[in-house]
């Protein structure tokens, strides 16, 4: 048995072996991933809105021991990751991290907050650095989701 | 000492991700692409464990079952004679998470147990053997090679 701990160090190589196999074998699974947590989210988000959202996040705080803030307003909500344990683990692994291994959070996360009926502006900063920055808000066609590298310095590591 | 010693809470549900993870590559890749993932996190994200069993010396993992099975609070035993090592799980708390989800285990489920220990094992004294004994239920051994001396008239 893989422990729950260290399943995101099983996770980081999953994504190593689906991105060797080339094509979109890696986009393919976010989504499958993407369609495995509406059982725990979708109903949630769907029928208490943001409220929701900040109770499924508030919960994922404590159980995988997260440094993050998370806040309700009337018209969005902002999270704030200052110490993403995921990425803090598939780093801190002899192995080594998926220089992507980021990208399957806001992969999984807009596809379920679309059904839902909200968008994203998901801020992964720099895929080297565990932190991140989520803003979520009712779907507005002039405001699609949209994913961001604020942090990164060179185009080259988008 | 373990490379890897979590604390504080657990985030039991990682265990339906795993449940999705191996059935995912199970079912688009098969055994082989299974044996690959776990083959990696074998021997190279537990890299200190199969060192360890590489030069004979199984206490990482026993160290490392001990710590995480209680953690999960297994109902589990575990002997350690000379010959072999054997972890007796009674209620594999992966599984029985898997239950509480309303989750069915996919035919894959119990390879991370199987293929992670023949991994460990490659190119070690050892070789495991894991028995699926039940729903959630097993017997992992990891026991001492013996030598093949048949018809050399030793």
């Amino acid at each position: 048995m893989i422990p729950s701990d260290q399943f995101v160090r099983f996770y980081n190589e999953v994504f190593k072996f689906l991105d060797a196999q080339g094509g979109d074998a890696l986009e393919e699974y976010y989504r499958v991933v993407s369609g495995q947590q509406e059982m725990h989210c979708l109903e949630l988000f769907k029928t208490q809105g943001l409220a929701g959202m900040k109770a499924y996040w508030d919960r994922i705080a404590v159980e995988e021991n997260c440094d993050m803030t998370c806040t309700l307003y009337d018209d969005r909500l902002e999270i704030n990751m200052n110490r993403c344990p995921s990425l803090s683990k598939a780093m801190d692994n002899d192995a080594g991290a998926f220089p992507r291994y980021c990208d399957h959070c806001p992969g999984w996360v807009i596809p379920l907050l679309e059904k839902a009926g909200y968008q994203c502006e998901y801020d992964m900063v720099d895929r080297a650095v565990p932190q991140c920055r989520m803003t979520i808000y009712p779907a507005d066609p002039g405001r699609p989701s949209r994913v961001l590298l604020s942090g990164c310095r060179h185009e080259a590591e988008r | 000492m373990l490379r890897y010693r979590e604390r504080g809470e657990l985030h039991k549900d990682f265990h339906g991700s795993m449940n999705a993870a191996v059935e995912y590559v199970g079912s688009r890749y098969g055994r082989d692409g299974l044996r690959a993932v776990f083959k990696a996190t074998a021997q190279r994200v537990y890299r200190s464990i199969y060192e360890g069993l590489k030069a004979g010396d199984w206490s990482g993992l026993v160290e490392h079952w001990r710590y995480f099975m209680d953690r999960e609070g297994a109902d589990y035993a575990l002997s350690v004679t000379d010959e072999a090592v054997v972890m007796t799980v009674k209620t594999c708390p992966a599984v029985a998470r898997l239950h509480k989800l309303g989750l069915t285990p996919s035919g894959f489920f119990c390879d991370q147990t199987v293929l992670l220990n023949e991994a460990w094992c490659e190119g070690t004294p050892f070789e495991a053997v894991t028995e699926i004994t039940g729903d959630g239920s097993c017997v992992q051994i990891i026991k001492r090679k013996t030598l093949n001396v048949q018809g050399r008239g030793i």
